[in-house]
């Protein structure tokens, strides 16, 4: 079987007119290494300590499901069920408790030209469903991550997707150029979309223009597989995902945290040290699934969807309304091994509908003709 | 011993203070290896909509029956939740997470300070302490009598001294006053409670070698030589060990939400380079 797979969707033909050939190298994938759907204990070096509480037992699989996804310019991931930024550190903070080989990708915490030291505290709480955090892109710089983590990098089987954060377009690209071409790095995301800090972030994602020049500027300065993050706080979002997407950008992440306060419990100031913190969670997920359908229907680039991911069925909506793939944030906090069993539940999820590919699921939920005009005329936009 | 994912089960489960409640679990993998100073992140019910952990410091931890017990206070769903559990009852622990408390080999008189519910900080402590042979006074405020951890749930060997703000039982006032009578006496002190109280301790702790012309601990072994910021070495070194608490996310070092101020301007993480720092490795006064 060939390694390299890709994601067939409604616009496939297009994608593959867009999309650069590929030069870069991949990890070796599905020749070389048994799927991890395939098999239920891929040798791996890395001792496990810990038995997930809930482990899930894998039947004997019947039927081979491939869940691999191409994200363009080589990267092919082996699922496609990925770790969000800022969720999972730089991948070896839940150590043994989670097998990171198994996840199809980690995004790492997001990283700037220089050190940050984040906001003051308290920089999370919980809300109805969800959580707000104004972590304040607390990183020790690019070089300091490059020196540090690369190296553990190189030795997984899952890649690695650096996300980056600036404060002008050309912090961005230095940031990228110097993370092009270190092993280990499989991508990059970009992160024009935080709500944290006052400076950075939000002026490129809340504009389309300056969202693409900074899409274009870093699209020159790298061959590597480019994602670029999503902003929900925008009346609409499409003119941007627009942009990104004829700037260059290989991949859209659908969305970033939504903004929002708490009050502290003494009712006199606000809960956060930051004031403003990003929604994340459960509570976020309509509005998650909204901007996937729309961006989904204008752009012939993948869409990973992020939002509020729990569970099996929050995949199977995002994939519904055409997502390649999604990520997982939150979620992990209360339940560390959830995307791991992601993985299995969707192979399964396959298996049962008699499905080799979750290809098949993506898509299903679109109008069957994008962008043709409502029958129902003016569409009603709450 | 390494963090990893525990089942662990209801055992008992009593309100011993007007909504202060006390949870034994059987935990076999979290009650021996562990030491004082350490927490766990407990999965709450997953119907309520509750999206994190809770953080709970290790209260006490029996390897023989292979229980732990935490101590909390309901301030919302999550912890109400817990109340609404039954013997028997499964619940998912995260841990031992954190650094624990480091005590000096030398030291014989340990003074253990706490605040209201930071009695759950250094509980644990006290059992290590006496276990060790070490004598061991505790030092605990509250609000009013209703508030005292009753001296039934303590070590009979510890010497409990309590301080009341409105002077129902004990002393009236803060429990840091109570402190520079145990000075002298205390070969290393140990706290946990209300931010204020901890940096109240810290200023005291930071002119103590002067007031009393002590001898620096560790003075003849490694004498001079400077011991690694945030390293067990400089706990142990220290005069005074203070357990933070921070608002926590995932409770592994990934997310970042848990800091406070380190002296050296950078962000420490509560749920790893702590809970328990060295009161000079914090930065008091950064307005963190």
């Amino acid at each position: 079987m060939k390694a390299k797979r890709r994601v067939t969707t409604a616009k496939d033909v297009r994608v593959a007119a867009r999309r650069t050939p590929t030069v870069r190298k991949v990890k070796p994938l599905l020749g070389s290494a048994p799927s991890p759907s395939a098999s239920p204990a891929p040798t791996r070096a890395r001792s496990v300590v810990a038995r997930p509480i809930a482990a899930h037992d894998q039947p004997a699989p019947s039927v081979a499901v491939d869940l691999s996804v191409d994200l363009g310019r080589g990267l092919v991931l082996t699922n496609p069920i990925l770790v969000a930024s800022g969720t999972f550190g730089y991948g070896i903070e839940y150590g043994d408790v989670v097998e990171v080989d198994r996840l199809g990708a980690i995004c790492c915490k997001g990283t700037t030209l220089k050190p940050r030291i984040g906001n003051v505290p308290p920089r999370v709480t919980e809300t109805p469903g969800g959580m707000l955090n104004s972590i304040g892109l607390q990183n020790p710089g690019v070089d300091a991550v490059v020196d540090k983590y690369a190296k553990t990098w190189t030795g997984w089987r899952t890649s690695v997707i650096v996300n980056v954060a600036g404060e002008s377009v050309g912090d961005y690209v230095e940031v990228v150029r110097r993370l092009d071409g270190v092993p280990g790095v499989a991508g990059i995301e970009l992160n024009i979309s935080c709500p944290n800090v006052g400076k950075g972030g939000l002026q490129f994602a809340i504009d389309a223009d300056a969202a693409g020049s900074v899409t274009a500027a870093v699209r020159r300065a790298t061959d590597l597989p480019l994602l670029v993050k999503l902003s929900p706080n925008v009346a609409d979002v499409r003119p941007i995902a627009g942009a990104i997407a004829d700037a260059g950008a290989d991949v859209l992440t659908a969305v970033n945290t939504l903004s929002g306060i708490a009050v502290a419990p003494s009712r006199q100031k606000p809960l956060l040290g930051n004031i403003y913190g990003g929604l994340s969670g459960p509570a976020i997920k309509p509005v998650a699934l909204r901007i996937v359908y729309e961006v989904a229907q204008i752009v012939d680039i993948p869409v990973v969807a992020i939002g509020g991911v729990t569970e099996l069925a929050d995949v199977l909506d995002y994939l519904a309304v055409g997502a390649v793939a999604v990520q997982v944030g939150t979620a992990i906090f209360a339940d560390p091994t959830l995307p791991v069993r992601l993985v299995d539940e969707l192979a399964e999820e396959c298996r049962g509908r008699g499905l080799t590919s979750h290809r098949d699921l993506i898509g299903t939920a679109l109008p069957r003709k994008p962008g043709a005009p409502s029958a129902k005329g003016v569409e009603y936009r709450p | 011993m390494t963090m990893r994912l525990v089942r662990t089960e209801l055992v008992d489960s009593r309100e011993i203070l007007p909504g202060q409640w006390l949870q034994s679990f059987h935990a076999p993998a979290l009650a021996s290896g562990t030491r004082a100073g350490q927490f766990v992140h407990v999965r709450t019910g997953d119907l309520s909509g509750l999206v994190l952990r809770r953080p709970f410091s290790i209260n006490t931890a029996d390897p023989v029956s292979g229980t732990i017990t935490i101590h909390f206070r309901t301030i919302g769903r999550g912890t109400e939740w817990f109340t609404s559990l039954r013997a028997g009852d499964a619940v998912d622990m995260l841990g031992p997470l954190g650094r624990p408390f480091e005590v000096d080999s030398r030291s014989r008189h340990l003074l253990l300070v706490a605040g209201g519910l930071g009695m759950a900080g250094v509980r644990y402590l006290a059992d290590e302490a006496i276990r060790d042979g070490r004598q061991v006074t505790l030092l605990f405020g509250a609000a009013s009598a209703r508030d005292v951890y009753p001296s039934s749930l303590l070590p009979d060997e510890v010497e409990y001294v309590i301080a009341t703000d409105d002077g129902s039982v004990g002393h009236r006032g803060f429990v840091t006053e109570l402190v520079p009578e145990y000075e002298a006496w205390a070969d290393q002190a140990f706290a946990c409670g209300p931010a204020p109280m901890l940096a109240a301790l810290a200023r005291l702790a930071a002119g103590r070698r002067d007031r009393l012309g002590v001898a620096r601990l560790g003075r003849r072994r490694g004498a001079g030589r400077t011991v690694a910021l945030g390293s067990p070495a400089a706990r142990r070194k220290a005069f005074l060990q203070v357990s933070m608490e921070q608002n926590m996310g995932c409770a592994v070092g990934a997310c970042l939400g848990c800091v406070i101020m380190g002296v050296g301007g950078a962000p420490q993480r509560v749920c790893r380079e702590g809970p328990v720092f060295a009161a000079e490795e914090v930065a008091w006064d950064s307005g963190w």
